[in-house]
């Protein structure tokens, strides 16, 4: 006899298979761990904020939730499935996870389109791959994928290197994004941008979030998190709250931080 | 639509040799002398383990290692003061003009260009067989490349400094030691390093052409094909260039140095006394190897009566066949230089997916820097026939294990943040190095490459012995036949190719810095 789904944190009408599921995971580091058994379960559509003082552990477990770290103990299920042990399969299993890095992490030596094509290198064979580097590909889609970002097409043939503060940005936005990746992890990718700019980047990351792709951002300002469905609070490894906006207080907020001013 | 080569691809042109030479080689094969080579690489694996065979063998290194820190030392000295006096800046403030330092630079460059072999075999016409003559032999060359670097980064140094306290009222000399020696030490030091794995490496070589040390034992030992007491030679010259290099690295590390590829130069600070105690310990430690090499400084003037010159005088220095001298010198070189630079970054993209990989290469490229390209080249005339393409092989692979090894050095200097981004986004390993990690060196790489095809150029008379490989073939038949005619005409030829080679390739890397 079939067993009726679990309802689950997910709530109703969305599926009981979550986008990523964290089981217990801890990350050994010096000392004490870098994550401490940690669970968490994320759904199509959710916009997550992730919050935490600095060293609380959000980059460790956005590591492990786009693959790039092994957890110690515990497991990462991506879509229900465990890490697929074939390397192809495993990397079309991450090309779904796309990663906002804080530093951008774009290629300054090659061009804006070429940085953008980057993000098809896990589909694409080495033909291609090698011709992004000798011919423009796939224009059409790298236009669109800047006109989303409101930025001027006639970036594409320019070099990274030639691009101001703002622009990089958005063209690493751009760069996951054509990706098409189902979840969305962004670490920090509002510090060190002023206040205007912050804000203004962060309309255009939750506006990307609309289901069924799933954004995790982290940030270690509680100032930000208008927008966001739910919030989970990080420190030294452990979750300390996990719930809805409008749950979260000051105590909770207090207790994240403990002396330490926000 | 526009095409333009990206840095990555950049990287991959000089590996185009691989076709031609990859067309050219089953037609070069001659059939036989597998079984030698199949012996050979057997005898990798067990080393003769003979105390007469190791006591011999760790003898020849001692002179050889000897031979190749008295020569570095001396390089060190005379590329200092050589330096000093070809420095622009240093004229122009003790003597208000810039000219004497030009001069003495062009006429540097005519020691600079001749190989550290050609000296050595002329000076052992000139002085008969002793240790000196490896030790001047490595001294010349490399004082005079050492002199180079020094003036160069004298000269680059910001002047700020020194104006200031030049209108302060400071003495000239008191005011470029104080605001020019503390910013040059770093560069000097670190090049310095450097110079003593390559005068180890041309100390093994300068042996197996008859100047004494390992190097004779090794050749001697692959001509009467006991492979096992070759490798014992082998194994032990690979540990003492490992030891020194990972010492040589730790120090730049220790003392914050920069490394080869980077020019960004730390200060001294406290390291400085480190490093004062470090130049009067190895004062003792010269004058010990000197006098355990026995060598005589005096017995440096006695000069050996050369030979009458041959008769037919300068027409039979003119009717060699200079074109295909030259046109086999270059080829050799674009050939030679062409696998060094290009094959590097192809094996490591071959490697990339697999952990060990790199620990392999990095064992194969250590064999590949010791191996002096003489040995190489006789070992693959075991299975292939003489020619430039056997030649290009044997130097092609020398400097693969020289432009490997920095390729990996400017590969973790660059940082893992980009390729893990793009691993994480699902792009293979081997993509993913391409993209994230090779975009970013490829125009020093290169540019260290094209540096590299000038020290080629100059290399290519070391596996002159292969025959039919241009100049340095003639030179050497030609040295040991000592018709002084011909040979002045090979040496001004050589030296002025070499001489137009170093503006070449300073050219070409000035365009590829300049770009990125």
């Amino acid at each position: 006899m079939a067993v009726p789904p679990e309802p689950g944190p997910l709530g109703p009408g969305l599926p009981s298979v979550p986008l990523l599921e964290l089981q217990a995971v801890t990350v050994a580091g010096r000392g004490r761990p870098r994550l401490d058994g940690v669970s968490l379960r994320m759904g199509p559509g959710e916009r997550v904020a992730l919050l935490g003082p600095s060293g609380a552990g959000k980059s460790t477990l956005l590591a492990v939730a786009n693959g790039l770290l092994r957890p110690s103990v515990g497991a990462v299920r991506w879509q229900g499935a465990a890490p697929a042990r074939s390397p192809r399969a495993q990397r079309l299993q991450q090309a779904r996870i796309g990663t906002l890095w804080q530093d951008l992490r774009l290629i300054e030596e090659l061009t804006v389109q070429q940085n953008l094509n980057a993000a098809r290198l896990a589909v694409w064979g080495w033909p291609q791959a090698l011709l992004n580097l000798l011919l423009p590909l796939e224009t059409a889609a790298c236009r669109e994928a800047l006109v989303r970002m409101d930025l001027d097409p006639a970036l594409l043939a320019q070099p990274v290197s030639a691009l101001s503060g703002g622009q990089r940005q958005r063209v690493a936005i751009a760069r996951v994004l054509r990706q098409e990746p189902q979840l969305l992890l962004a670490d920090e990718p509002l510090a060190s941008l002023d206040p205007r700019l912050a804000t203004d980047l962060l309309a255009l990351l939750l506006r990307q979030a609309e289901a069924p792709r799933a954004l995790l951002l982290s940030l270690h300002r509680p100032d930000l998190l208008a927008g966001f469905d739910r919030v989970i609070g990080l420190r030294a490894g452990r979750i300390l709250f996990d719930g809805p906006m409008a749950a979260v207080g000051d105590a909770a907020l207090a207790e994240l931080y403990g002396s330490e001013a926000p | 639509m526009r095409v333009r080569l990206a840095a990555p691809l950049l990287l991959l042109v000089p590996a185009l040799v691989l076709l031609p030479i990859g067309l050219a080689l089953p037609g070069l094969l001659h059939g036989g002398g597998w079984d030698l080579v199949g012996q050979f690489l057997l005898a990798a694996l067990r080393p003769s383990l003979d105390p007469l065979v190791l006591s011999s063998a760790l003898r020849g290194l001692a002179v050889t290692a000897g031979m190749a820190l008295l020569g570095w030392a001396a390089s060190l000295v005379l590329g200092l003061l050589l330096g000093l006096a070809s420095s622009r800046i240093l004229w122009r403030t003790l003597a208000g003009t810039p000219w004497p330092a030009q001069l003495l630079r062009r006429l540097l460059a005519l020691p600079r260009s001749i190989h550290e072999l050609i000296w050595g075999l002329l000076l052992l016409q000139l002085l008969g067989l002793q240790p000196a003559v490896a030790v001047l032999a490595i001294a010349i060359p490399f004082g005079a490349l050492v002199a180079r670097v020094v003036s160069d980064l004298l000269d680059a140094l910001p002047t700020a400094g020194l104006e200031a306290l030049r209108v302060g009222g400071a003495p000239g000399p008191a005011a470029l030691l104080t605001a020019l020696g503390p910013p040059l030490l770093p560069g000097v030091i670190s090049y310095g390093g450097y110079r003593l794995e390559c005068a180890l490496r041309s100390a093994t070589l300068l042996g197996v052409f008859g100047l004494g040390g390992l190097g004779t034992d090794l050749k001697l030992t692959l001509q009467s094909l006991q492979f096992d007491e070759l490798w014992t030679g082998l194994w032990l010259l690979l540990a003492l260039m490992l030891l020194l290099e990972a010492g040589i690295g730790l120090l730049r590390r220790r003392w914050g140095m920069p490394q080869r590829l980077g020019l960004a130069a730390g200060g001294v600070g406290r390291s400085g006394r480190e490093l004062l105690l470090g130049l009067l310990a190895l004062i003792p430690l010269l004058l010990a190897v000197a006098w355990g090499l026995e060598v005589n400084p005096l017995a440096l003037l006695h000069w050996q009566p050369l030979p009458p010159l041959p008769a037919g005088g300068w027409g039979v220095a003119l009717a060699l066949p200079w074109p295909s001298l030259v046109g086999n010198t270059l080829l050799l070189t674009l050939l030679a230089a062409g696998l060094a630079v290009g094959v590097a970054p192809l094996l490591l993209l071959l490697v990339a997916p697999w952990p060990w990989g790199q620990l392999l290469l990095r064992l194969g490229w250590a064999l590949g820097r010791l191996w002096p390209p003489p040995l190489t080249a006789l070992l693959l005339l075991l299975v292939l026939q003489p020619g430039v393409v056997t030649a290009a092989l044997a130097l092609g692979f020398h400097n693969l294990g020289i432009l490997g090894r920095l390729l990996l050095e400017a590969a973790q200097a660059a940082g893992p943040e980009r390729q893990e981004a793009l691993a994480s986004a699902g792009a293979g390993p081997r993509l993913a190095l391409l993209y994230g990690r090779f975009s970013g060196l490829a125009r020093s790489y290169l540019a260290y490459g094209a540096y590299r095809a000038d020290v080629i150029l100059r290399e290519t008379v070391v596996v002159g012995l292969v025959g039919a490989a241009g100049l340095g073939s003639q030179l050497l038949e030609t040295l040991s036949a000592f018709a002084w005619d011909q040979l002045l005409a090979l040496l001004a030829v050589y030296a002025l190719l070499t001489l137009l080679g170093e503006d070449l390739s300073d050219r070409l890397r000035r365009r590829l810095l300049a770009a990125g």
